[in-house]
């Protein structure tokens, strides 16, 4: 009952206190859209970690294959944007497909196989001119259309957009992560063994978990696509888009359906109000130090840690 | 129910299964004895699909299952246990037991995973931590539970009662025998304790050296000569 | 055509000499530790950085600043091994996450400290041309850092096979335990794996540096790289380090030539994906990666 209440106000906060609070100031809405953007590529790649136990160093490659299946089904064939993004989910999940063999692969090495299809897909993005334009990218894609009277291209509309595609997949995270397949998923990372001698086929719902979450980043990357009006291959593929996901989702506990959400906002944000002010070139040096930091101090991320500060706090508070 | 065809199972040099043929009736229950490295706990690997064999086929119920992936032995009726207990970690016992029937046996069934709790004397703890809360015998309890939410047909245990005091032991054996009755099942057991196995299985076969030495029912098995002569030590002729 | 060719694979003959060394260096780390540095390429630029700044503030050849590279270059060494020393649990996957985040930050401090411009030596003596039986041509300082790249190579296989830190080193690589009860102190034998490489990067990195271009990205790029020598090598073997390298800049130099020059870094990454699928244990070596 107070969870549901603490969800109800968080969801008045985030669709209502937002807008109306910042709406006009447009660089702060564009900078929380792009948060809420890595944030949904940071949940998308927490899941395969979380549930599937796969780390992998190349989202970017679904991002960008969504991001260019959604820009191309509108720009020449015309299709509703809206539906396009949802086909860009698609497309990413195909594009992932094409990565499963890397699944027998130990995990290190399947964090470096998806890698290296990150760099083959921005690669034959470049070459397959007719279709992507090349290196010189995509100009003028469409934006978002007005729905129900709200009109999507505006910050306001997008930021409503982003947050309830982020929403959305957290839902549906939650809800495979509490099903039995969740259950079965997570014990697969200590017990694998335990795991198949009951039925269950691990590597299967790996895979299954590798399309889900390629399908989460393509919409993503669709999204941004429609939202900045412009795609190139070294934007699109950038390895911004699995660096920073990744610093979000590690920093905010990746174990969890909140963590990667909360730490893309936090990470995000500060690096751009913070410490692009200080340092305009090589900010970005932050990240590394966040990934280092956390992996030696806390390698459950800072939401586990917040968790165990309060545990104590409350134990002393109880002395 | 269960026939193993000249199964040979080798590892690099070492040949752990010699051509071994082997028959279970359905509704049997099965002792399965022999020295320690006799090749009972890698039987049950090959069975339950943990190794290929080398050689050899597997049917059960009719069926050869000698291809199927470790998975699908579950799905189609083959439950096993582990002689060190494997808990699904991260999960409390109630949730080992709704994932092992949800993909073993193919659908959840809560009253059926009541029944499973209740007759393994796990119900008090459904809802603890599986692999940090449990004693030994509810460990190995929890051990029966998973195989049994599968919903077997043959039911495969090694050396589930080992380590367990006298006591416990003939406690559990009775749990067995509820089980066994209660669901229809196959058993084979592999077990150290001669009184045990007297008491629960009228079918005895012994292994020495991956070779089946002696087939029949416990009294006959435990007084042949190559049986004693397998524990004292000596090499088979 | 045949011209083209057979100067394709002299080029790529001679880029596999450097190649190899930044490949050895990850793998012999690999070895030890069971490690992959993603932060070894960044080692090997910084080593290219330190040649450019000895060269821009005095003026000293390339070959002259290798000393000043060694320190720089391990020191950072060793503090990414001390780093990993406090990794506490599934140090697999924790060290790709922390050497990810090493090289990150390297990455932007080199951009910070030198700019994001393309660099290269200004020296003329190693860009002069060097013709090969009046065909084949190359950079003299391509041919000088092929020699000294194989030359390297060689003489870590004596240090591996002939001394006593070498042979601890392998008996660590191949079984911790054992190494442990033969009186081998692991830890100092990771902290010294780390520091050859070290030392290898050193060298690659001024052979990059003099041979070729360098802007702060080109570090991600060399990590890739020489993973994927080492996955063609089968980690750990020093003939198949170099055979991979050789394999690999030859296939670059043969598309350039062949095809065009954008599908150059599709070769290699082409090449990685099927020997990972199709024989996971690379062309030389036995360590699987696959999954039991």
């Amino acid at each position: 009952m107070k969870h549901r209440m603490v969800v109800l106000v968080a969801l008045v906060l985030a669709y209502g206190a937002v807008p109306l609070l910042l709406g006009s100031m447009d660089y702060v809405m564009s900078l929380i859209i792009a948060a809420l953007t890595i944030g949904g590529v940071a949940l998308a790649w927490a899941l395969l970690g979380n549930l599937g136990g796969l780390v992998s160093f190349g989202h970017a490659a679904f991002f960008g294959v969504g991001a260019y299946t959604s820009a191309i089904l509108v720009v020449d064939h015309h299709w509703p944007v809206l539906l396009a993004m949802v086909a860009g989910g698609v497309g990413a999940a195909v594009a992932s497909v094409a990565t499963m063999p890397a699944l027998r692969l130990r995990g290190p090495y399947f964090a470096l196989a998806i890698l290296a299809y990150g760099h083959i897909f921005r690669i034959l993005a470049v070459e397959a001119t007719s279709l992507t334009g090349g290196a010189a990218g995509m100009l003028s894609i469409p934006g978002f259309p007005t729905l129900l009277g709200i009109n999507l291209a505006s910050k306001t509309g997008a930021y409503a957009l982003i947050l309830t595609i982020v929403l959305l997949f957290a839902w549906l995270y939650g809800l495979i992560r509490r099903s039995t397949y969740g259950l079965a998923l997570r014990a697969m990372h200590d017990s694998e063994l335990a795991t198949r001698v009951v039925g269950v086929p691990s590597t299967h719902l790996k895979a299954a978990m590798l399309v889900i979450s390629a399908f989460m980043t393509g919409v993503v990357g669709a999204f941004n696509a429609h939202q900045i009006n412009f795609l190139d291959p070294e934007y699109a593929f950038a390895s911004s888009w699995t660096v920073l996901p990744i610093a979000a989702a590690i920093f905010g506990g990746y174990r969890t359906v909140w963590g990667p959400v909360l730490g893309a906002l936090v990470v995000f944000l500060v690096d751009q109000l913070v410490f692009k002010e200080l340092m305009p070139s090589g900010h970005q040096l932050v990240f590394g130090v966040l990934l280092g930091g956390m992996v030696i101090l806390g390698p459950h991320g800072l939401l586990p840690l917040l968790g165990r500060w309060s545990k104590k706090e409350a134990s002393h508070a109880g002395a | 129910m269960l026939e193993l065809d000249a199964i040979t199972m080798r590892f690099g040099g070492l040949t752990a299964l010699h051509a071994m043929s082997l028959s279970v009736a359905e509704g049997e229950t099965l002792g399965l004895v022999g020295p320690n490295g006799a090749g009972k706990t890698t039987l049950f690997n090959v069975i339950s699909g943990v190794y290929a064999p080398s050689g050899g086929t597997i049917r059960f119920g009719g069926q050869d299952v000698g291809a199927l992936p470790q998975w699908k032995r579950a799905q189609v009726g083959i439950g096993r246990t582990f002689q060190i207990p494997q808990p699904m970690r991260e999960l409390t016992v109630r949730e080992n037991l709704r994932v092992a029937q949800r993909f073993g046996a193919g659908k959840e069934d809560p009253a059926a995973l009541d029944e499973i709790l209740d007759l393994l004397g796990l119900t008090h703890k459904q809802h603890a931590d599986a692999a940090t809360s449990l004693a030994l015998t509810e460990q190995k309890a929890l051990e029966v539970g998973k195989a049994l939410a599968v919903r077997p047909r043959l039911l495969m245990l090694d050396e589930v009662l080992g380590g367990l005091e006298m006591a416990t032991k003939r406690a559990f054996a009775r749990t067995l025998e509820t089980v066994r009755a209660r669901f229809g099942l196959t058993m084979v057991i592999i077990e150290h304790d001669i009184e045990t196995i007297k008491a629960l299985c009228p079918r005895v076969v012994v292994l020495n050296f991956g070779q089946l030495i002696a087939d029949g029912t416990p009294e006959a098995v435990f007084n042949d000569p190559q049986v004693i002569r397998s524990y004292t030590g000596d090499t088979p002729a | 055509m045949l011209e083209l060719i057979l100067q394709a694979l002299y080029s790529g003959l001679l880029a596999g000499g450097y190649y190899a060394m930044i490949a050895l260096g990850l793998a012999l780390v690999f070895g030890t530790m069971r490690i992959i540095n993603l932060a070894h390429g960044e080692l090997v630029l910084l080593a290219a950085y330190v040649a450019f700044e000895m060269e821009r503030s005095f003026g000293w050849t390339p070959l002259a600043s290798i000393p000043v590279a060694l320190v720089v270059v391990g020191l950072t060494a060793l503090v990414i091994y001390l780093l990993i020393g406090r990794i506490r649990q599934d140090r697999e996957l924790n060290s790709l996450i922390l050497t990810f985040g090493i090289a990150i930050v390297l990455t932007n401090l080199i951009l910070m400290i030198w700019s994001a411009d393309i660099r290269s030596t200004s020296n003329s003596w190693f860009m002069d041309g060097v013709v090969l039986g009046d065909t084949l041509f190359s950079m003299r300082g391509e041919v000088i850092f092929c020699v000294i790249g194989v030359l390297l190579l060689a003489a870590t296989y004596w240090w591996l096979n002939h001394t006593w830190q070498g042979r601890a080193l392998r008996a660590v690589a191949s079984n911790r335990d054992a190494a442990k009860l033969m009186g081998v102190n692991p830890a100092r034998i990771e902290a010294l794996s780390f520091l050859v490489s070290g030392v290898l990067a050193t060298f690659a990195g001024v052979a990059v540096y003099t041979a070729s271009v360098v802007f702060p990205a080109v570090g991600h790029n060399l990590t890739i790289k020489a993973f994927v020598i080492t996955v063609l090598a089968g980690m750990g073997s020093v003939p198949g380090v170099l055979l991979g390298a050789v394999l690999i800049g030859v296939g670059e130099t043969l598309t350039t030539t062949l095809a065009k020059p954008s599908l150059q870094e599709l070769t290699g990454m082409v090449i990685f994906l099927l020997i990972l699928f199709l024989r996971p244990s690379g062309l030389f070596g036995r360590k699987g990666m696959v999954k039991k």
